[in-house]
């Protein structure tokens, strides 16, 4: 157990760093949808799985979908001009 | 200010605040442990005055429903505000309803069986998970959001027709304000029964039954309805912005 959690401290690290260096939108989203399933698996290894739930739904689908319509609308848009 | 100056700064600040911050962290409560005997006095009472198992919707449903009120409260306000927002933007334009199917060449019949397998599992996952809100973790917040999800795997698979089919915008408006609706009304009828604001006042039911904890059934309910339906119009309203796109991806 004291070796999951060390593994999900350093993936759910190493993730967060990525979502700040990436400089490309469209995989920073990515990466923020990555880190936010090792955040929900720290959450359950942490044993809070209410948190786990709303953690894999918001943070690993339902955050980077807004984030990647609003990419596209946003692309689009200045494309029209 | 030039880099060297800056690395310079960052490691007089690091040497200044190694010693307090050691100190600190030494004083912490080891790992695991905290020193708050709230939750240690929910889970000694919640069992026997509420007859649930979760405490975690113990809390959120009746010890401090009142707070969950106002989060529902700031659920509908937000989903409100985006709508009003997305919409008002898109009024009387071509972009207020979703447009005719792109033709999606590029996506598989391996994603479209997938997407249909998963769909009405993910869906029949986020009912188990609201239905046991008073047995096992999960709860109305965490169904609901997987239900919205359900549906988006629709989208994925079917694109915007079977989605235009299966979520009727209208139904979905009225759900939103009636979940909200419906978490007060409850409190105004525990008042018409001559308890207080949201006081529990229905039976509670056996303890580890799906049914038990009374009135928190009721609450839990409306939270469900009006995660689902809050949670869908952001995806509807998000994803008609990307209606008639044409980006170099598709």
């Amino acid at each position: 157990m004291t070796i999951l959690l060390g593994l999900l401290y350093v993936l759910a690290a190493a993730g967060g760093g990525c979502v700040a260096l990436i400089r490309d939108p469209r995989r920073q989203v990515m990466a923020i949808s990555a880190n936010g399933v090792v955040l929900a698996l720290l959450f359950l290894a942490l044993r809070a799985p209410d948190v786990a739930y709303s953690e894999i739904v918001v943070g690993g689908a339902a955050l980077p979908l807004l984030f990647l319509v609003t990419l596209a609308s946003a692309r689009a848009r200045s494309q029209d001009r | 200010m030039s880099p060297r100056l800056r690395v310079v700064l960052l490691a007089g600040s690091f040497a200044v605040l190694a010693v307090p911050a050691w100190r600190t962290m030494q004083a912490l409560p080891r790992f695991g442990h905290h020193a708050l005997p709230y939750g240690d006095a929910i889970n000694a009472a919640a069992p026997k005055q509420r007859h649930v198992t979760n405490m975690v919707s113990a809390v959120n449903f009746d010890y401090r429903g009142v707070d969950t009120l106002g989060e529902e409260t700031m659920l509908l306000a937000a989903v409100t505000g985006t709508a009003v927002l997305l919409r008002g933007q898109r009024e009387g334009g071509e972009r207020d309803r979703l447009g005719p199917p792109r033709p999606h060449g590029g996506r598989s019949e391996a994603i479209v069986l997938a997407s249909r397998i998963a769909a009405p599992f993910t869906f029949l996952f986020g009912l188990y998970v609201a239905l046991h809100a008073m047995v096992t973790p999960g709860g109305g917040f965490q169904g609901g959001l997987v239900m919205a999800t359900a549906l988006l795997w629709v989208f994925l698979g079917d694109g915007h027709l079977a989605w235009g089919r299966l979520v009727r915008t209208g139904w979905v408006d009225a759900c939103e304000g009636m979940g909200v609706a419906a978490y007060a009304a409850a409190g105004l009828g525990t008042m018409l029964a001559g308890g207080a604001f949201l006081q529990n006042v229905l039976p509670r039911g056996a303890l580890k039954s799906m049914l038990s904890g009374g009135l928190m059934q009721v609450l839990n309910a409306a939270v469900a309805l009006a995660v689902v339906a809050g949670f869908l119009t952001l995806f509807v309203e998000f994803l008609k912005e990307t209606a008639g796109l044409q980006g170099e991806t598709e």
